[in-house]
């Protein structure tokens, strides 16, 4: 498939490749960074690191258009958020400043994708199940009145969880954000993964809740992308409309669909960046 | 949770969804605004708009903006949206200080809006 030479259709393709990846993005709480970059790339031909800067620029779209859903609905944990942002900032300031220029990002590819690969166990121990059963708030969750409730429309009806794990969460929030700083790339799936497996929140707040958090990720890491001028405007402008109105219809679609098939999905996106990171770091692209 | 932090925590989730609403709306018309700008003046052909970069030139941006250029156009609306969360956590801020009195979720806020600015300005 080679792109269009004429720039009106050349905009459509880039517009109809990337929609997806707003739905994705907004379902599974992971930006869309997994679809849009590999569909620029293959299909497009734009090089890796201007993909990789629409990509980041137009996360931001897809966390702000679905955050206003998810938080008017009340699905994303506002505090939750707040908290876990605090320690991704410090990771990813570490990360990139001290960090980025001792370690080879080959090799910080390859352990973040065999992480990746391994932490799809704990996700698969629980795929099928629908609420987080047995969770009891621990000091530091009640301290910081973490605890909240939900409706689910799929349940229809109120949902109320407690939260628990925050040191391990913190220590892999930080870990995420030093993942961004050094690598320049969102590490949605961490955040994701922190409040799955470590805080054990209901499926859809953890999704909502990483989904409201990557912007601001993403935002401290676009200043990168933009001075070094990785971002293309005019590539920008499909891609970040296009992913915009996909999150917003993957919104409509998230929030009536069971906490057990967003795991699945999520599970899905995992195991495909756990291998897309691998191949990064073998430098097979 | 009595009714009075109730009340208070759906006033920051009301505002923080309207901040972001409005901020990433009015980015992508800005930014449309923008590239049918480009298409007028004839400045869209697709090898252009596969290499012409983002210059980090604020007076060049707002001369442009003036002078009618797409792509100018275009990076006010992209600084626009890299700017949404940045406003959505200043809202935050602002909101668990003066409104909810919160005050360890008006400085936890207050320590993410300062890195976040920081990593912006200061990082690359």
């Amino acid at each position: 498939m080679t792109p269009s030479s004429s720039p009106l259709l050349w905009l459509l393709e880039v517009a109809a490749a990337s929609l997806a990846g707003g739905v994705v993005g907004a379902i599974s709480g992971l930006g869309g960074g997994i679809v849009i970059v590999p569909v620029l790339t293959i299909f497009l031909k734009i090089p890796i690191d201007q993909a990789i800067g629409a990509s980041i620029v137009s996360v931001i779209a897809v966390s702000s258009g679905a955050g206003s859903v998810y938080v008017k609905d009340r699905i994303t944990n506002v505090r939750i958020a707040m908290f876990l942002e605090l320690a991704t900032a410090a990771g990813a300031i570490i990360g990139a400043a001290w960090i980025a220029p001792h370690v080879r990002p080959q090799l910080l590819f390859i352990l973040f994708g065999l992480i990746l690969l391994f932490s799809l166990l704990p996700i698969f121990a629980k795929l099928g199940e629908e609420l987080p059963q047995n969770v009891t708030s621990d000091r530091m969750a009640k301290f910081l009145r973490l605890g909240d409730s939900y409706f689910d429309k799929r349940l229809s009806r109120e949902v109320v969880y407690d939260v628990t794990g925050i040191p391990p969460a913190m220590a892999l929030m930080f870990a995420a954000g030093i993942i961004s700083g050094v690598l320049g790339i969102g590490a949605g799936v961490v955040k994701v993964l922190a409040h799955e497996i470590a805080m054990k929140v209901p499926t859809k707040v953890s999704t909502a809740t990483s989904n409201f958090m990557i912007g601001v990720t993403a935002a401290a890491a676009a200043g990168v992308y933009l001075k070094r001028g990785l971002v293309l405007p005019f590539l920008v402008v499909p891609v970040a409309t296009a992913v915009l109105i996909g999150a917003l219809l993957g919104t409509k679609i998230m929030e009536r669909m069971s906490n057990s098939m967003i795991r699945k999905i999520f599970a899905l996106a995992l195991g495909v960046i756990g291998i897309e990171m691998l191949m990064r770091g073998f430098g097979v692209f | 949770m009595n009714p009075q932090t109730m009340a208070n925590q759906s006033t920051i989730q009301i505002a923080s969804a309207w901040v972001l609403r409005i901020g990433v709306l009015v980015s992508a018309l800005v930014m449309l605004i923008g590239i049918t700008f480009s298409f007028f003046h004839g400045g869209t052909a697709v090898s252009r708009m596969q290499s012409d970069g983002f210059d980090i030139n604020l007076p060049k941006m707002f001369a442009g903006i003036r002078a009618g250029r797409g792509k100018s156009i275009i990076e006010a609306g992209i600084l626009l949206l890299v700017l949404t969360p940045v406003m959505r956590v200043a809202t935050s801020m602002v909101l668990f200080a003066f409104v909810q009195r919160d005050w360890l979720y008006a400085g936890i806020t207050f320590l993410v809006l300062v890195m976040t600015l920081a990593g912006l300005v200061w990082l690359g």
